[in-house]
């Protein structure tokens, strides 16, 4: 990011923590927080359990279920579906994002269109596709340059006007989706013993994914819960701590494909929405993952607090995780190198994150221990070799 | 006593060891220092050099065991208080320096008088603050000798200088970006002072402080557009809380006994 992008950021996170302080402080949002706590270290707790649970549970509620050990695995398990499209469709997801599923899909000259208007701006931004937070991934872009990107990339002069904008990307979105048949979404939340899976949306991108004759799921394992009913706290305290308000304008639960047995109680398929619904379960490094890494419910507060990321925006973070906690996360998905490329050693481990967690997920502590196994695999900045050879001859940092 | 000064203060921020001992000959303490003084272990065990750490502790410990241990540095107080703790099993006696400071002004051993047209604010170490829950005593000295305004972050809400981590040594470009919203927060307070109780803060929190006035002056003597990231509206003293308790003991007295 530049520095207009990055003070662009920085007014927008400022908008943001005053928007949410009210809800944050709520007695009722407090309660919600203790409950969903515990929900979620309980779930990476017994991962194992929910995974088998879920597993048969989608079987028998009629959705196909594949569990994908890394990225390649869940890349082909979708190249397979969608091999004879032109087009196809996604809503916002990082779990898409974490698997590089625009870059396959262009290699195979299948066109992928971003739902989302933050994506899709952050899509046709020709010189930085990388997103800003979690659920604003063009927080960074003021409005004439989101113009500037939009006109370029669309070939049509418009003001710097939002709702212009907004319109504007609409039709195209629209019309783009009108050639697809598969629509392409994460999950914020799996409830495994209903077989359910549980998204959240403003826009009502996902419901028209979810209207497509396939939908394909793509969700980690560390986002799985017991029931529907965890799966809703989950995603209401996401929403209070991702952007203010009590409850997103739309919360999709998918447990089974559009059904109906209205002529003679014969069952048929596909009715309205999709005809087929696939959950592909990623596990790609979370089952060797800290357990507190993954706690998080992905509403993005660490970044807003966080110095680091607001002096230097995704510089610190690897893809869609950003800040101390994505850096960790980046260990277990790719490797010791990526985490050191992804910022392992900009934190300053000041612990402003974990107050702001509404998990408390302790970076600080998960940052100072991935660096011990960083560092013995010859992962460390030049200086700190410097200063830890300085105090061994000298005792002291400054001499050697 | 002993008085463990800690890398930064002992070599880089010399004033605030200098500042210290001289405060606790004032009131009498019977002190000493170690005259070939190393690294606690911090900076290893916040980089990932574990075993380093561990040598460095074991080093250390027989000059710390069975006294009190008074230190200057936030990222010292953490190591000996907690990691000596968790790594040697050896539970130390140590105590910071604001936290010493309190108890003596509380105790009447030093004897000051309030300037209340002095505007302070305070920066919270992220050691000793967040990490080791210490908020109060530094507010405490700094409200019995000036007039304590607090920026809108403070406490457990407190922003970090940017020096932790091993940052400034790896990242110090960022460690001064950060340093500099820091000092943003201590200008809206409008006080004439930012007061920490780090040595490692204070040399960060005072080189941005240098930055943004050496950019400011380079921008007025190229009549160039002011760059947003700096800013000055009014002076601003960033010092340790021993440097200002010092100053202060020393304007009202005119001069230390044992200097």
């Amino acid at each position: 990011m530049n520095s207009k992008e990055l003070e662009t950021m920085r007014i927008s996170f400022k908008k943001l923590n005053e928007r949410r302080m009210e809800i944050l402080n709520d007695p009722q949002t407090k309660k919600l927080q203790e409950r969903v706590k515990k929900i979620r270290e309980d779930s990476v707790n017994n991962m194992e359990e929910l995974l088998e649970m879920a597993k048969k549970r989608f079987e028998e509620n009629g959705i196909e279920v594949f569990l994908a050990e890394n990225d390649q695995k869940a890349l082909n398990i979708i190249y397979n579906i969608v091999k004879d499209e032109k087009t196809v469709s996604k809503s916002k997801s990082n779990t898409v994002s974490e698997i590089d599923l625009a870059k396959f899909l262009t290699d195979k000259n299948i066109n992928l269109v971003e739902t989302d208007l933050g994506d899709r701006i952050v899509q046709l931004n020709p010189t930085d596709k990388r997103p800003a937070h979690p659920i604003g991934p063009a927080l960074h872009l003021n409005v004439k340059k989101i113009a500037e990107i939009i006109s370029e990339s669309l070939g049509q002069e418009i003001e710097p006007e939002p709702r212009i904008i907004m319109e504007l990307v609409k039709a195209n979105v629209i019309e783009e989706l009108s050639k697809c048949k598969i629509g392409i979404t994460g999950a914020n939340s799996v409830a495994a013993e209903d077989g359910s899976l549980v998204m959240v949306h403003n826009e009502g991108n996902i419901s028209l994914l979810t209207l497509m004759e396939t939908h394909i799921v793509l969700v980690g394992i560390d986002k799985l819960v017991s029931t529907i009913e965890d799966s809703i706290s989950v995603i209401k305290l996401e929403t209070a701590y991702a952007t203010g308000t009590k409850i997103p304008s739309y919360i999709n639960v998918i447990s089974a494909p559009s059904k109906t047995a209205d002529i003679e109680k014969r069952l048929l398929n596909g009715m309205y929405g999709a005809k087929k619904v696939v959950v592909i379960l990623l596990d790609n490094g979370r089952r060797d993952a800290l357990k507190e890494c993954l706690w998080c419910i992905g509403c993005g507060s660490c970044i807003v607090a966080c110095p680091v990321y607001n002096a230097v925006g995704h510089e610190f973070g690897y893809k869609g995780y950003l800040g101390g906690r994505g850096v960790a996360m980046s260990k277990f998905i790719k490797n010791e190198k990526t985490s050191f490329d992804s910022g392992l050693y900009m934190c300053t481990l000041c612990g402003l994150c974990t107050l702001e967690c509404p998990v408390s997920t302790p970076t600080s502590e998960l940052v100072e221990k991935l660096r011990i196994n960083s560092q013995k695999a010859g992962f460390y900045p030049k200086a700190h070799g410097v200063i830890k050879k300085n105090i061994k001859s000298s005792g002291s940092p400054f001499k050697s | 006593m002993l008085y463990f000064r800690g890398c930064v203060a002992r070599e880089k921020e010399t004033n605030i060891s200098k500042s210290t001992e001289a405060i606790l000959r004032e009131v009498g303490i019977d002190f000493k220092t170690i005259s070939n003084e190393i690294c606690c272990g911090s900076v290893l065990m916040r980089t990932g050099f574990l075993e380093e750490a561990k040598d460095q502790m074991q080093k250390n410990i027989d000059n710390l065991k069975g006294q009190k241990v008074l230190v200057s540095c936030a990222g010292c107080y953490k190591t000996f208080k907690e990691d000596y703790k968790e790594i040697l099993g050896v539970e130390l006696d140590v105590i910071h320096t604001s936290q010493l400071f309190k108890d003596l002004i509380v105790e009447n051993k030093i004897i000051i008088k309030k300037s209340e047209s002095i505007k302070v604010t305070y920066h919270d170490p992220c050691h000793l603050g967040r990490h080791c829950y210490e908020y109060e005593s530094p507010r405490e000295v700094l409200k019995f000798i000036s007039s304590l305004v607090e920026m809108e972050n403070n406490r457990e809400n407190s922003r970090c200088c940017g020096s932790g981590g091993g940052v400034k040594s790896a990242f110090p470009e960022i460690a001064i970006n950060i340093a500099q919203e820091r000092l943003k927060d201590a200008e809206k307070t409008m006080a004439s002072l930012i007061i920490t109780s780090c040595p490692f803060c204070k040399l960060n929190l005072n080189q941005a402080y240098i930055a943004n006035n050496n950019n400011n002056n380079n921008n007025n003597n190229n009549n160039n557009k002011q760059n947003h990231k700096y800013y000055k509206s009014h002076d601003l003293e960033v010092l340790d809380l021993s440097e200002f308790l010092l100053k202060q003991i020393t304007s009202q007295s005119g001069g230390l006994k044992n200097e």
